[in-house]
């Protein structure tokens, strides 16, 4: 404790005054190491992060031809004017909702399912707690390879389904169903990664909690819904957040599945994806993808903003 | 505080000092190098995607014989394992794309449009002779006059029938007529069990079908694929799908067409004639022959895809790209490389040389680059075909009818094109 006192604001404030003129002189020295220390980080974020955001709001106001002989016309706020009656970005705006919308619950619920059985204290916890794991280590290209295969008309998944006298389906190619075999496949991969995060939480809330619980005659369907669940609340507020910024996302799975196009019958095209058309065709539509990045950049900052408003999560710290 | 900057730019002198010094020993290394040899040599880049290995060693083979026939240029092939087409347009845009390039026809209009290919008019010299090659070909690479890539090969697409699903039917040889081929998938599909006829529902393969009954998938670069006699003639695909004698490669599980015929989950298939080569070696017992893709109202049909070598506007080094360029599409290059039996000639002196037409696997193939429809068109195509595609799909699928599907299809295409 005392060892910290010595570098409190305070005592740092006190020295300044103990040296008159030197504070400042001091302060600004610190300052100017602090920044030289942070210079080839500022260096990277400001090339690589800074400036492409900057190009991209610059792009988004012009219509832009970059192949042979680059050119940049000013059009103002058009590119935005065009998002609202384009068809395809309808589609894609929509399929990103619907998938947002079931898969976001779907994987934090088995998220927490997950941890809470892993929680219970059975037998071999750390060796299911790895086999969970292992479809977030996988990479995202690679699982949708493997997901392709077990979803082709003879595969794995239709034989499974057929064996329990469960209709099959023709899952990459049947517009109806497309888009929900990309949603198992990334509520599987992505629950585990939500998982260790509430398993770290669940481990966090004190036994003497439950043993209140109990006293007071809760059995322990009533302790999971009224002591571990408001508990985990920040936790599954930092989950779901997450969730909804990385599946508005979606790019990779879709791409992979369709071979780009988005199909079959757009079922499967998602708004990141329609960028990525958009942006490297050759009909120069790279400002349109720009207004349509920053389109879908105002609704994930909407929907987070939403969610944070309703989720209240102070009132447990 | 100042020592401790002064050291950081000391140090910072130093690196960037010995990085220079590296660099430029590093080049005056290989000045000595080339100052050795007797003449220059001019090395020059070609681009292209990859193919089957034995197909990529028979090409780098010619490259090869090119460079011992011209000794003065050094050609460094840098193939292209995914994504061609963004990988070039990426390339092209900062200036360090290849001086000379493989382009599909299809992608050629709006490439061509952009002023990134050099014109090729003004170095084609009467002795190079351009009229031999097949007019189709070259015009897929015209625009406005302007002659931007010459052609290096060609594909067709043919009837594929297995034979030994054939006498299980009881069926002598290929159907000729498209009324014939309706009812020979019909008895194959009930003799066999299996699907008699395979469809790619992908207007890439179908547009010459589509356009039998005189409509036109595009008109003035838009989309006028609505029309009824398209939907006329496209409708019969439909049909036989939902009576389940024709089914897609999707249906039985095949990646494409070429793996459901040779796995016999289809008696017949319009396929490329890249699929013989994969035939061969990826199911020898197969029994298996090609005929001239049916008539339609009596008269011939298929689809022609072609590629051809381009410039790049922005080389150095165009001369030595030229010559390239003009050996490998020259009688010479092209004699070699479609001998090896992956592609078929663009010039017509090599095809009659070859003898193509006799050829009883290739003949079909080689004849309907007399009369295939070139896939290529305009600037729009590709908009207009991802969109067909699209929706189209959902008619075969049985899920709309087809005349509603492509109007939509037809409208959101146009709608785009036009924004």
């Amino acid at each position: 404790m005392a060892k910290q006192d010595s570098n409190s604001p305070t005592m740092i404030k006190e020295a300044g005054k103990r040296y008159g003129m030197d504070y400042s002189k001091r302060a600004l020295r610190e300052a100017g190491q602090g920044y030289a220390f942070m210079a080839p980080t500022l260096l990277v974020i400001g090339v690589f992060v800074l400036l492409p955001i900057l190009y991209a709001v610059f792009l988004s106001f012009h219509r832009v031809q970059l192949l042979g002989g680059t050119s940049f016309e000013f059009v103002g706020l058009s590119n935005f004017v065009r998002i609202s009656d384009d068809y395809r970005a309808g589609i894609a705006l929509w399929n990103t909702f619907k998938y947002v919308i079931i898969v976001v619950p779907a994987q934090t619920m088995l998220a927490l399912f997950l941890a809470a059985t892993l929680n219970a204290g059975m037998k071999g916890e750390k060796f299911f707690r790895i086999i969970y794991f292992l479809p977030t280590l996988t990479s995202s290209a690679v699982l949708t390879l493997i997901f392709m295969w077990m979803y082709n008309q003879e595969g794995a998944f239709n034989q499974m389904l057929a064996f329990l006298g469960l209709p099959t389906y023709n899952w990459l190619n049947d517009p109806s169903v497309a888009l929900t075999a990309i949603m198992i496949m990334n509520i599987w991969a992505t629950a585990p990664f939500f998982m260790v995060i509430y398993l770290a939480a669940l481990q966090d809330i004190p036994d003497s909690l439950y043993e209140a619980a109990e006293l007071d005659g809760a059995g322990p369907i009533q302790k999971f819904w009224h002591v571990t669940v408001p508990l985990l609340r920040p936790v599954t507020s930092f989950a779901i957040i997450m969730g909804i910024i990385g599946t508005f996302q979606l790019f990779d799975q879709s791409y992979i599945f369709s071979g780009g196009s988005g199909g079959p019958s757009n079922s499967t095209l998602t708004v990141v994806l329609l960028i990525y058309q958009y942006a490297f065709d050759s009909a120069g539509r790279m400002g349109y993808a720009a207004a349509l990045a920053f389109g879908l950049a105002f609704i994930i900052l909407t929907a987070t903003l939403l969610q944070r408003k309703l989720s209240k999560e102070e009132t447990f710290y | 505080m100042k020592k401790w900057m002064r050291s950081i730019g000391l140090t910072s002198v130093l690196v960037a000092g010995s990085l220079l010094a590296a660099c430029s020993s590093g080049d005056s290394g290989t000045d000595n190098g080339e100052n050795g040899s007797a003449d220059d040599v001019v090395e020059i880049t070609l681009s292209g995607w990859g193919s089957s290995p034995a197909e990529q060693r028979i090409f780098e083979d010619i490259i090869a014989t090119f460079e011992e026939n011209h000794p003065h240029i050094s050609v460094n092939v840098d193939i292209v394992a995914d994504q061609y087409m963004d990988v070039l347009r990426t390339r092209l845009i900062g200036g360090n794309a290849a001086d000379v390039f493989f382009l599909e026809a299809f992608e050629a209009p709006a490439l061509m449009e952009t002023g990134v290919l050099e014109p090729l008019d003004d170095y084609i010299t009467d002795e190079f002779n351009v009229n031999d090659f097949e007019a189709p070909l070259i015009d897929a690479f015209t625009q406005n006059g302007t002659l931007y890539g010459l052609p290096k090969d060609t594909s067709t697409l043919a009837l594929f029938y297995n034979e030994d699903m054939f006498e299980e039917a009881g069926l002598e040889g290929p159907p000729e007529t498209w009324e014939e081929l309706e009812d020979y998938a019909e008895i194959l599909t009930e003799s066999t069990g299996q699907y008699g006829f395979g469809v790619v529902a992908d207007l890439a393969r179908l547009m010459f079908i589509a356009e039998a009954k005189g409509g036109s998938v595009t008109q003035d670069n838009l989309a006028s694929f609505s029309d009824p006699k398209v939907v006329e003639a496209l409708q019969p695909l439909i049909e036989m799908k939902q009576s389940e004698i024709a089914g897609a490669p999707s249906d039985v599980g095949a990646d494409w067409g070429g793996e459901m015929f040779g796995q016999g989950r289809t008696a017949m298939m319009f396929e490329g004639n890249w699929t013989i080569s994969f035939l061969e070696e990826t199911f020898p017992n197969l029994n298996w022959n090609t005929a001239e893709i049916p008539t339609i109202d009596g008269v011939n049909g298929s689809m022609a895809y072609t590629v051809a070598y381009v410039m790049n506007k922005d080389s150095e080094k165009k001369e030595a790209a030229w010559e390239l360029i003009s050996w490998l599409t020259g009688p010479e290059g092209m004699e070699l490389w479609a001998g090896a039996g992956f592609a078929f000639p663009t010039r017509t002196s090599v095809s009659d040389e070859l003898g193509l037409f006799d050829d009883e696997i290739r003949g079909p193939f080689a004849k309907a680059t007399g009369y295939a429809t070139v896939w290529a068109d305009d600037t729009n195509l590709p908009i207009i075909y991802n969109n067909f595609n699209n929706e189209f799909l959902s008619a075969f699928l049985g899920q709309r009818p087809l005349d509603e599907a492509l109007e939509e299809a037809e409208s959101v295409a146009n709608r785009e094109i036009e924004d």
